[in-house]
């Protein structure tokens, strides 16, 4: 059967077009990130790193120096909370879990915990922790909530990698007679390692440019106090949202903008490096 | 050998079984609670009638009796939700057929990372972009007094959903057998004519949760529309027009929302219509899954 002349030119249209698309697919990441670089590039220097934003609107000269370290100890507490939760669930999960059945509802719970809007976490994280349990919009009340968000996520990505983990090693393993203990922590951990720390980078990433779940649990328009529990905090995110709801985009707003792009780099390339060590 | 001897090991499997377990549970049971605990205060904005609530009653907390029903909330997600798919679902679909059927290798390699770079832009981001770029342009193209609109925050929604729908319909594109297209190939028809007669009808399930979960993202995106879409509790009627999705309407109104007050019950309330709809696609993407799982086995 030879394709006739419709079909022909049918083919040559389908294929003009995915390549468009795929150029498409190309050329918008690169031109966002290459806009915010341009347009960004001249306000990354060190003051504007190490120094508190000034200036009416506020935010217009300075730095966010106190944005990047509230950004940073908001992901490390949620960190703390997320990640022995998320790692333990996953092992219990891949090594313990006998019953499929509840395996499975487990698993469709924590699917949708993962897919639940942030804004909900927030919702939730401002209700019950920041009033009902009186821990007030601070530091770690936000922490919390993006623990909360957080968990689902790492969990998943750490099943996932301990689930390639191949059978073979697990059953050489306990055939020699050593316990379930010493099988996670010398095989599994040692073999899924890079998969379990490329997911919760990403997580962590993730969590770093998300502004709704701590935008009514931890933070503030400006904090010069330095980072304490009980306080409020500056965020990246919730800095540029602020910086731009109360006047045009100002060259700060840019520069703030730049930087979460290029945390998100940074995490994706670190991601891609662990895959890479995982393929090995 | 030696482990199985000594107690320890023992005590050590014990520690590790119970201490994974515990994670596991803690974790589960903040899912149980943190729904248990959204119904519960979102229960008494419906009691009133969770019709009116839905679609009836308008926002206007300043009127007297204040009233707080979110049908112009409603309105507008699915309005925007809508959009922003129409758009991104044929271009994601495309893009993953050129990632998984047309592009030579290399280009492959350049194109998927910047999918994933296109997904990992924090939401505020993309609302800065779209303040930025899209909306002076829209208030000169269009002669609007101001650019917020429906319209522009769909534009934007739909490039942030975009790599979703991509990068899983070239996963599912992709897993459709080596055999069956080069069999179809060898026939001598052209290589659209296998993809699709062959491939995507070979793909539809993995089609189906690229879309659902493009949809997801779209649902539940907060920070960009909160930017883009003007924040108005009037009903939008058309597109150029402003509104406020379900989750900016959360996210605007949270902070002067008293705890215990009309207005907080009716956020949760909101807050429970997106756990609903994000819980219905989830079981949706679910079902499909194990239906697949169940195929390949």
């Amino acid at each position: 059967m030879r394709p006739n002349g419709h079909e022909i030119l049918y083919d040559r249209i389908f294929s003009l077009s995915v390549w468009i698309l795929g150029l498409l697919g190309l050329l918008l990441p690169v031109s966002i990130v290459g806009f915010l670089v341009v347009k960004g590039m001249h306000v990354l220097t060190l003051p504007f790193l190490t120094k508190s934003p000034v200036g009416f609107p506020l935010g217009a000269s300075g730095g966010i120096r106190p944005a990047i370290e509230g950004t940073a100890a908001l992901v490390g507490i949620g960190l703390v909370v997320a990640f022995p939760a998320g790692l333990g669930g996953a092992i219990y999960l891949n090594e313990y879990g006998k019953n499929r059945r509840a395996l499975i509802i487990v698993r469709f719970a924590i699917e949708c915990l993962a897919g639940i809007p942030s804004i909900i976490y927030g919702l939730f994280g401002y209700a019950f922790l920041a009033v009902f349990l009186s821990l007030k919009v601070s530091l770690l009340a936000g922490g919390i909530t993006l623990g909360f968000m957080m968990f689902p996520i790492i969990l998943i990505g750490t099943h996932e990698a301990l689930q390639t983990v191949g059978s073979q090693l697990r059953e050489s393993a306990l055939s020699l007679g050593v316990t379930k203990a010493y099988l996670i922590r010398r095989i599994l951990l040692r073999k899924a390692w890079p998969g379990i720390v490329s997911a919760t980078v990403l997580t962590a990433g993730h969590a770093m440019g998300s502004a709704a779940p701590v935008l009514y649990t931890a933070t503030t328009i400006l904090n010069v106090g330095g980072i304490s529990l009980d306080a409020p905090v500056m965020t990246l995110s919730t800095h540029l949202y602020y910086l731009v709801s109360q006047s045009l985009p100002s060259a700060h707003a840019y520069g703030t903008a730049l930087i979460l792009v290029c945390i998100l780099l940074v995490v994706n390339l670190v991601s891609l490096y662990l895959k890479k060590i995982a393929a090995h | 050998m030696a482990a199985r001897d000594k107690s320890p090991g023992i005590l050590g499997d014990r520690l590790v079984r119970l201490a994974s377990l515990a994670a596991l549970v803690a974790g589960v049971s903040i899912m149980v609670f943190i729904s248990l605990f959204i119904i519960r205060e979102a229960y008494p904005a419906l009691s009133g009638g969770v019709l009116r609530y839905l679609f009836t009653d308008p926002w206007t907390p300043l009127a007297t009796p204040p009233r707080f029903g979110i049908v112009h909330a409603l309105v507008s997600t699915v309005m925007i939700t809508a959009l922003s798919l129409s758009l991104s679902v044929p271009l994601g679909l495309g893009i993953g057929i050129f990632i998984a059927e047309v592009a030579p290798r290399i280009v492959k390699t350049i194109v998927r990372p910047c999918i994933d770079l296109l997904a990992g832009i924090p939401s505020v981001v993309y609302g800065f972009f779209g303040y930025a770029t899209l909306l002076p342009w829209f208030e000169k193209n269009f002669t609007m007094a101001t650019g917020e609109s429906i319209l522009l925050a769909s534009l934007v929604l739909s490039i942030m959903a975009l790599p979703y729908v991509a990068s899983t319909s070239a996963e599912a594109f992709n897993a459709v057998p080596h055999n069956i297209k080069h069999a179809a190939l060898s026939c001598g028809v052209t290589r659209w004519y296998v993809i699709r007669r062959v491939v995507i009808p070979h793909s539809l399930s993995g089609m189906f949760i690229a879309v659902a979960l493009g949809f997801a993202r779209a649902i539940g995106e907060t920070l960009a529309v909160l930017m883009l879409t003007g924040n108005s509790v009037a009903v939008p009627t058309s597109v150029m027009e402003r509104g406020q999705p379900l989750t900016a309407l959360i996210a605007t109104e949270l902070g002067e929302a008293g705890v215990g007050s009309d207005k907080y019950h009716a956020l949760f309330a909101a807050g429970l219509v997106l756990l609903i709809l994000t819980v219905v696609i989830n079981a949706g993407i679910w079902a499909v899954k194990t239906r697949l799982i169940r195929h390949a086995s």
